[in-house]
């Protein structure tokens, strides 16, 4: 079985409809891993669905000039994308155009008739991409895979399956990308917060400062916040916070799995290293689509 | 000189403009439009008025509240196709996005066509332009609602599109195979994808022809495939094969942009026709919910309203499951209303000003009878928003003088003058002073005004009418710990908000200290107060 295979069979085993992928930062292969899922989602005769939360990042790498990866869609895939990123030819269906607005102009609904490359720019908000999604689904889709961005985890729902992509671009060290890997997948996995144990409900972020603050003091009680987005701690600092607090959240988010990409602007890691590093840091499904390997 | 402005900002608070903006709202881009373009009927335009005001009752009747709710929707749906217009206007092609817009829209207007049949009190919906855009778009149609560049809009297009796949299927081929070699090649199960990595210690041989190295690292290698001479001359034929296809497309995109702006006076028509529609069925629908009546719009001085409402308190209160108490009205020239705090004063000035609105407005006012002529502005006087934003710089008196100024400046004849409680917070006999003089003044200069105060004597001192809040029946019960919603509560069931005319020197109570007590000011103060008001009236 191809490691997209797997990777797709991830999402579904747990009944996501949607998958969303995001990324420790840029250039880290979320554009290959949304690609290596709607390959085999469309090999197993699956109606696509693809969007993207708001625009990531450039079309070219600057580093190496080398054109990004791009995504060639084949006919029959439902988009939400941005009016002013749609390609003119070859034409596409215009099944519906929404009143969601992006910086590329407002969010139409397109079905690809001719195999075609699209820049997915979607819609930046969370409510407009739960709009968007449910719009691919009330057009036919079965399946819809969402091109994320680390720093828009707000707009991601309940009922996506998270795929994490982490690599070089950052940083050449594979113990720093591992960590930072283990600090996202913890962070976007936290618990749902169990009503009947005690907790301290908290109406803002949970702040470097207020985590020192409860540390300091030996808070025993849960502490709840809405989502993983009102946890403002990163990297180390918030998994030495895990390690003392009991951080829960009210609307958890369903991380599956972990890419690697051990190719970077900044450089590159050996790749079997990172591979295991990061399964090691995650504790979830770890794939390295580049090198068709997993751990 | 220029027309003095209808409403100013702090009347047009008081009076619920806003309120009936929102009620009244168009909810298509053709209605919005519509309602921009309006203006309020003025002196002349009486019959104008009174048939525009019949015709929206006429809607109202003729359809029931459902129907009206689907029409809405289907307005609601409309795209705006005024930026497809504006481009074929200039020559300019359309885009895709722009003929789905114009497919939905032919597709609305004969929708609403068939809804709105045979009511002459609105014009066509469809018509000869919007038929023949539809059929235009038609072999376009995708399902019920989308739309695709067909191969059927065009030859050319259909052979170019043949082309382009023919050109993809070979490249295809081409490459699945060289893929599927490089695989085998390095012993993988799985087909290569652009960039995939070779680990060094792997490779048993050499790389296999076809892999190209993009980056070089200690211990693998970056590689794509390398598409050989075959392949890449196939991709050069897809490449060319869809720019063929680019180009049939952006003809059959200019062709129906040119045939489009044939079509652009009947459908710039037909848009207009569309917002006379959105916003007649608005007012209907409101029309219908709020049971208003067409007024008796007349040249002639006097106002006449019989159980007038004040819309946007009836629908608060309905809310929250109380009843709006009607209130009457007639009078020409001058009339106060007196009465007790929190017994509808205010409320019948803005009863009758919302009602001279609406009759401006062309539409059926909420009342069961009203006479009125067409008011060149209304204007409300009295402590408001407007005086409160003015922080420190003016003293409440002084707000209200500026605006009295202000008013009298543009006031002709026919204005709608309502002051409540004007010059409050002065003395009591400069306060009565300068209220008898304005409306004095103001029935001078052919305004109707009506005033709302505590003062005794001012019906008589400015020869008008008086009509008077019946007040409370009885004072209601103390509730030590009752919550302000709870004491207004029974503050409203005690209260006889019905207004009726009086003898012209009655003396009037205000029930202050009654409901002084009610809200729960110091028992001791209150009955301290009560024994003064009788020495006083001793």
């Amino acid at each position: 079985m191809e490691v997209s295979d797997l990777l797709l069979d991830r999402a579904i085993a747990i009944g996501a409809r949607s998958v969303a992928v995001v990324g420790t930062g840029k250039n880290v292969g979320k554009t290959v891993v949304m690609r290596a899922i709607y390959r085999a989602a469309l090999a197993r005769g699956m109606k696509l669905g693809l969007t993207s939360i708001g625009r990531d990042g450039e079309a070219n790498d600057f580093v190496d000039a080398r054109a990004k990866p791009r995504l060639r869609l084949a006919a029959g895939t439902l988009v939400a994308g941005a009016l002013g990123a749609l390609p003119r030819s070859p034409a596409l269906e215009w099944c519906e155009s929404t009143e969601i607005q992006s910086a590329s102009g407002p969010i139409s609904i397109v079905r690809v008739r001719t195999e075609s490359e699209i820049e997915l720019v979607g819609a930046p908000t969370a409510s407009g991409l739960r709009a968007c999604v449910a719009a691919l689904f009330a057009h036919g889709a079965e399946f819809v895979a969402i091109d994320g961005a680390i720093d828009r985890i707000a707009a991601l729902r309940e009922e996506d399956a998270v795929v994490v992509s982490c690599g070089a671009a950052a940083s050449t060290s594979v113990e720093a990308i591992a960590a930072e890997a283990g600090a996202l997948v913890a962070l976007l996995a936290l618990p749902r917060h169990d009503e009947t144990s005690a907790a301290l409900q908290l109406e803002g972020a949970l702040t470097p400062m207020r985590a020192a603050e409860f540390i300091a003091r030996g808070e025993r009680r849960a502490i709840v916040v809405r989502d993983a987005t009102r946890v403002t701690l990163r990297g180390r600092a918030l998994l030495g916070a895990l390690d003392r607090l009991q951080i829960r959240v009210e609307r958890p988010l369903r991380p599956v799995a972990v890419t690697v990409n051990s190719v970077g602007r900044a450089g590159s890691v050996e790749p079997k290293a990172l591979l295991q590093a990061v399964r090691a840091a995650v504790a979830l499904p770890t794939f390295d689509l580049f090198a068709a390997s997993a751990a | 000189m220029n027309a003095p402005e209808f409403l100013d900002r702090a009347s047009a608070l008081a009076i619920g403009e806003e309120w009936l903006a929102a009620a009244i709202a168009p909810c298509s881009p053709y209605g919005a439009r519509d309602v921009q373009i309006r203006r309020r009927f003025l002196a002349g335009e009486e019959r104008q008025a009174n048939a525009q005001a019949a015709r929206i009752a006429r809607i109202a009747e003729r359809f029931d509240l459902d129907a009206m709710e689907a029409v809405r929707a289907t307005l609601a749906r409309l795209p705006d196709i005024a930026p497809a217009l504006a481009r074929v206007a200039v020559g300019d092609s359309l885009d895709d996005a722009q003929a789905l817009a114009l497919l939905r829209f032919a597709d609305g207007a004969i929708e609403l066509q068939r809804r709105l049949a045979e009511c002459r009190d609105l014009p066509d919906s469809a018509g000869e332009s919007v038929d023949r855009l539809r059929a235009l778009f038609e072999r376009g149609r995708v399902g019920s609602h989308a739309f695709y560049l067909h191969d059927s809009f065009d030859d050319a297009l259909r052979a170019e599109r043949e082309r382009f796949e023919e050109a993809r299927a070979r490249f295809e081929s081409a490459r699945g195979r060289l893929e599927r070699t490089v695989a085998e090649s390095l012993g993988r199960a799985a087909r290569v994808d652009e960039e995939f990595i070779v680990m060094r210690d792997a490779l048993v041989a050499p790389l296999p022809a076809g892999v190209r190295v993009v980056r070089e690292a200690p211990t693998y290698l970056l590689c794509e495939i390398d598409l050989d001479e075959e392949t890449r001359a196939l991709l050069e034929r897809r490449e060319d094969a869809a720019r063929g296809v680019a180009l049939a497309e952006e003809r059959v995109r200019a062709s129906l942009a040119q045939r489009v702006s044939k079509l652009r006076d009947g459908l710039v028509r037909t848009a207009m026709h569309l917002g006379e529609i959105d916003a007649a069925i608005a007012a209907a629908l409101w029309t219908r919910r709020f049971a208003c009546r067409p007024a008796e719009i007349s040249s002639e001085s006097g106002i006449e309203v019989v159980e007038g409402r004040w819309l946007p308190l009836q629908e608060r209160l309905e809310r929250g499951g109380g009843a709006f108490v009607p209130s009457s009205l007639s009078w020409s020239g001058a009339a106060i209303v007196t009465g007790p705090n929190m017994g509808g004063k205010s409320v019948a000035l803005r009863t009758v000003g919302f009602i001279a609105l609406c009759a401006s407005m062309g539409l059926p006012v909420p009342a069961q009878r009203a006479r009125l002529a067409l008011p060149p502005m209304i204007r409300w006087l009295g402590i408001g928003p407007e005086e409160e934003s003015r922080g420190g710089l003016l003293s409440s008196f002084a707000g209200e003088a500026v605006r009295l100024r202000d008013a009298f400046t543009i006031l002709s004849p026919r204005a709608l003058l309502l002051v409540d409680e004007f010059a409050r917070t002065t003395t009591p006999r400069e306060s009565f002073a300068i209220l008898v003089a304005s409306l004095h003044a103001a029935r001078e200069r052919g305004a109707e005004i009506l005033a709302a105060t505590h003062l005794a004597g001012v019906a008589v001192a400015a020869g008008a009418r008086h009509f008077a809040v019946r007040g409370l029946r009885g004072i209601p019960a103390r509730k030590p710990g009752a919550d302000i919603e709870r004491l207004l509560v029974a503050l409203a069931d005690c209260m006889d908000y019905r207004i009726e005319e009086v003898a012209e020197d009655r003396r009037e109570s205000s029930d202050a200290l009654a409901l002084a007590s009610l809200l729960g000011v110091d028992e001791e103060i209150v009955a301290r107060a009560r024994a003064i008001v009788k020495t006083l009236a001793e």
